[in-house]
């Protein structure tokens, strides 16, 4: 909540923030009014879903690969949303609806990626593999991305905008495009939490309890997919978001799955919504990619985690 | 101990390279044939070839050349330190912290500092904080490799604040570093790379033995009588130092010191750091990446850290999926 | 393959430790030359970390470990390597080597900048493939072998290196019974051709079968040393390890045979 107010109150315009604040109780000036509710209210709420979408995406994949270190962005999810993305740019995509929607399919495409990677005889054991498998498909969808760049310097400048995530100048209508993936995704998690946690003691046990591990696999593929997509045509792909939010919320639910979850919803919105008044205020009057916060943020969280002994277990 | 295979294996790879390196000089915008190119380089040809090859084409192979034996080099190291095949600089985040660090020099309005010297600081710290964080281990196990992922991942966010805060211009002369491309070079860095190189080399040579034995357990390395310590600060420091340079002229073209020193392995005799034939391959695939960046989509030209990402990716990809690579770890 | 050079090897007050954790405090031992040691004890009793003492690998927190009558740790390693030699517990070796690249790695002490490859070191790694038995393998690469051959090549690169003192850990775990007696009938050949041998041994019966001299630990301490037909009794196994035993003479060598093991009561 507090942070909530603190994106309100903090920019990079010259509105202060007493001005602010008697905008949103409603007797502000018309320019003061205009800032807080046409710029930043978006703007906030956009970096709000995002994170909730990040967060939860983060959390849902760490708990089915068992890997504490699983995070979209650096398994190259964000990474292949991006790279439709771009692609879509390139091919002169520009309506909000479609982007999400080719974010989207990237997303899955990433996301089955991965699912198959952590499939492969041993590696779902190997958090390090996996995190290396993850950052050479982030490397190779890069090249590729640049290599478009470099054939469209129009297309380039817009695509160099997305790669670095921001959540400014999003129209309210992308937030509306994406609505329907996330309600869809929050009711599948709903769906799909009990056996979820239930994978967590082993899929041989899952079996056991009565579920069936290969179909809450392919939810949680689709769920990840719709999150991540998401969040890539709302900010561009984050890197480390899903790291850092589950993390923070393990550290207060302990190992149940489904009590992360849930401790996600806040933290999620809170760290993005956090990172984005930094990124607004540390470098004022000019803004500093959200993309490059989160990065910031997120490696000292990675490398926490590889420091603290347990990281294979989860 | 003469080993006529791995002699066999560096003639063919000179060969090859030396092959390349012709072939790259006469390929361009203007073509030169091939037997024009050699007499160009003996230095009788027409004026118009003797610019085209000697002035503008060949300083920008030599560059291509060292960095990319650099770079095989340093992998090569780095590896055998580690012993784990993908803990090469690029993946331990070197690359991006040189870049990083270079970059700042190139937008740095009061820094004045070569780009060499800063790379050169931007990859001792990198490696300095990517040892401080894996802790007792050292250089062995996975925290070494993750704790470099991270700090790669710092110093490429910390390229692109300064490439985003700067002005247009500035972020343009840094660009092609941040991606990796022998367009960006200086001819000072290229002479300081062949010096640390043919340092380097000397180095090796003279330690090959003791290198050599870091091959095996610590144990197996103390008992055969190595200094492990030293040996490892050797090893540790070259690799940083030859990254560092070559970063400075190429830009973090990581996979060079990857791809180069796989290959070398499965051409060579097993059982020995195959350093002479991995810098070949690393010099081969950089000439090689150049030449297809120049001329693919020419006129348009595709950085060769892009081209080496493409190329070489799905190869990474291969071995880290591949079922129950036992020699990984 | 006589060795002219003897060289003797003792701990003198050591304590050794893992971080802050000490495995074992102020201990003193010596090996007799020309004989072979059998370090034993249950797990975690600090033998390994006492053979590691030994072999310089670990470095003792205080005393000093004597070679010849010198600190091991203030001699150049490349001198101790040609004195004393170790196969350790923990030996991976880079993929596709053969085992012949293996012993020739054992000459490495003797050589150096000026000293390239010489007869007197293909004399010694020809003396090392023939004493370990492994003519046969040399160009196998070692991960194609089975454990008791891989074994066999470790030993014959620690033979190559032409030393009087050989400490081996745990030479023959994870090995089948056929393998094990394989490396345990060439330590005692090594021994008999003039080697002082140390190893930590896993299974108490084939340490009392080969060892001349045996050193048991309990809890980082020695607490009973000696020849096995003197030291081996019920009463120390019991000690040892928690469980009871009779013993008889094993009636070919005349070496202490435990039987009828079980659970105290």
């Amino acid at each position: 909540m507090l942070i909530v107010l603190a994106s309100l109150l903090y920019g990079a315009g010259p509105v202060s923030a007493a001005q602010a604040f008697s905008a949103l109780t409603g007797d502000g000036t018309s320019d003061a009014t205009f800032v807080v509710t046409e710029l930043r209210l978006p703007r906030t709420l956009i970096a709000m879903t995002t994170g909730l979408a990040l967060g939860l995406a983060g959390a849902l994949l760490q708990s089915m690969t068992r890997n504490p270190l699983a995070e979209p962005g650096l398994l190259g999810v964000s990474a292949g949303s991006g790279f439709a993305v771009a692609l879509a740019i390139l091919l002169g995509a520009t309506t909000t609806t479609l982007t999400t929607l080719v974010a989207q399919a990237g997303a899955l495409a990433g996301c089955a990626l991965v699912i198959a990677t952590t499939r492969v005889q041993g590696l779902g054991n190997d958090p390090v593999r996996l995190i290396l498998a993850g950052a050479t498909m982030t490397g190779l969808l890069l090249a590729l991305t640049s290599m478009m760049m470099l054939m469209d310097q129009r297309a380039a400048d817009e695509i160099r905008f997305w790669i670095t995530g921001s959540v400014a100048g999003k129209p309210l209508a992308i937030l509306k495009a994406t609505l329907p993936s996330i309600v869809l995704a929050l009711t599948l998690i709903v769906l799909v939490a009990r056996p979820l946690a239930a994978m967590a003691l082993g899929e041989k046990a899952a079996l056991g309890l009565g579920h069936h591990p290969g179909r809450i696999r392919f939810l949680i593929t689709i769920t990840v997919a719709l999150l991540v997509g998401s969040a890539t045509a709302l900010a561009g792909p984050l890197i480390f978001v899903g790291l850092v939010v589950p993390f923070i919320a393990r550290a207060f639910s302990g190992p149940d799955i489904r009590k992360t979850l849930w401790l996600c919803v806040p933290v999620g919105p809170a760290v993005v919504l956090g990172a984005d008044v930094i990124s607004r205020l540390v470098a004022a009057p000019a803004e500093m990619p959200l993309g490059v916060v989160t990065a910031l943020i997120g490696a000292p969280v990675l490398l926490t985690i590889v420091r603290s002994g347990r990281m294979p277990s989860l | 101990m003469p080993d006529s295979r791995n002699l066999l294996v560096n003639a063919i790879l000179s060969v090859l390279a030396l092959f390349l390196v012709v072939l790259s000089l006469s390929t361009g915008t203007v073509q030169v044939s091939l037997p024009d190119t050699l007499k160009a380089l003996s230095g009788n040809a027409d004026p118009m070839t003797l610019f085209v090859v000697n002035e503008l084409r060949l300083s920008r192979v030599m560059a291509g050349l060292l960095s990319g034996a650099a770079l095989a080099i340093a992998g090569c190291l780095m590896q055998t330190l580690a012993r784990n095949r993908l803990a090469t600089p690029g993946i331990i985040g070197i690359d991006n912290a040189a870049t990083a660090f270079a970059v700042a020099s190139v937008v740095g309005a009061g820094l004045s500092v070569a780009p060499s010297a800063m790379a050169l600081a931007g990859a001792a710290a990198a490696t300095a904080i990517a040892f401080g964080l894996a802790g007792a281990n050292g250089t062995r196990g996975y925290r070494f490799i993750v704790a470099g992922v991270g700090i790669g991942a710092i110093a490429g966010a910390v390229t692109q604040v300064m490439l985003s805060r700067v002005a247009i211009d500035a972020a343009n002369a840094a660009y092609p570093w941040t991606v990796g491309s022998l367009n960006a070079r200086s001819e000072h860095s290229v002479t300081i790379l062949g010096l640390g190189l043919a340092i380097g080399c000397l180095a090796l040579i003279a330690t090959s033995r003791a290198l050599n034995t870091l091959q095996f357990s610590d144990a197996v390395a103390i008992a055969l009588g190595t200094r492990l310590k030293a040996t490892r600060i050797l090893g540790l420091g070259l690799s940083v130092m030859l990254t560092g340079l070559a970063v400075s002229v190429c830009g973090p073209v990581g996979l060079i010191a990857l791809l180069a020193p796989e290959f070398a392995r499965m051409l060579c005799r097993p059982g020995k750091m195959p350093l002479m034939a991995a810098a070949l391959t690393g010099a081969a695939f950089m000439v090689i990446a150049d030449l297809i960046g120049r001329t693919l989509f020419a006129p348009l030209e595709i950085p060769v850290g892009i081209i080496t990402a493409i190329v070489g990716s799905p190869y990474l990809l291969w071995i880290l999926l591949r079922p129950s690579p036992r020699s990984l770890t | 393959m006589s060795h002219t050079t003897t060289a003797t090897l003792a701990a003198e007050h050591i304590t050794l430790a893992h971080g802050q954790f000490t495995v074992a405090e102020n201990l003193s031992i010596r090996l007799p030359p020309e004989k072979v040691t059998a370090i034993v004890g249950p797990n975690g009793c600090g033998k390994s970390t006492l053979l590691n003492g030994l072999a310089r690998i670990h470095k003792p927190r205080s005393g000093s470990v004597l070679l010849d009558g010198k600190d091991i740790h203030r001699l150049p390693s490349k001198d101790v390597a040609r004195k004393l030699a170790l196969l350790p517990q923990d030996n991976s070796a880079p993929e596709g080597l053969t085992v012949a690249d293996l012993v020739r790695f054992g000459r490495q002490p003797h050589q150096g900048w000026m000293k390239q490859w010489s007869v007197e070191d293909q004399q010694a790694f020809e003396a090392a493939i023939r004493a370990a038995d492994v003519s046969d393998l040399s160009e196998r690469a070692l991960d194609t072998l089975s454990g008791g051959q891989r074994q066999r090549a470790w030993i014959a690169m620690a033979v190559a290196q032409q030393t009087p003192l050989l400490l081996l850990d745990e030479p023959t775990s994870a090995l089948d019974l056929g393998h094990q007696i394989e490396v345990f009938e060439l330590i005692r050949t090594l021994s008999q051709q003039g080697k002082t041998i140390a190893m930590v041994v896993h299974d108490l019966a084939s340490a009392c079968r080969y060892a001349d001299h045996m050193i048991a630990m309990k809890a980082g301490e020695v607490i009973e040393e000696g020849a096995p037909a003197h030291i081996v009794s019920p009463e120390l196994v019991r000690e040892l390890y928690g469980v009871q035993c009779d013993l008889i003479p094993d009636p070919s060598t005349g070496s202490p045979l435990l039987v009828n093991v079980r659970r105290c009561t």
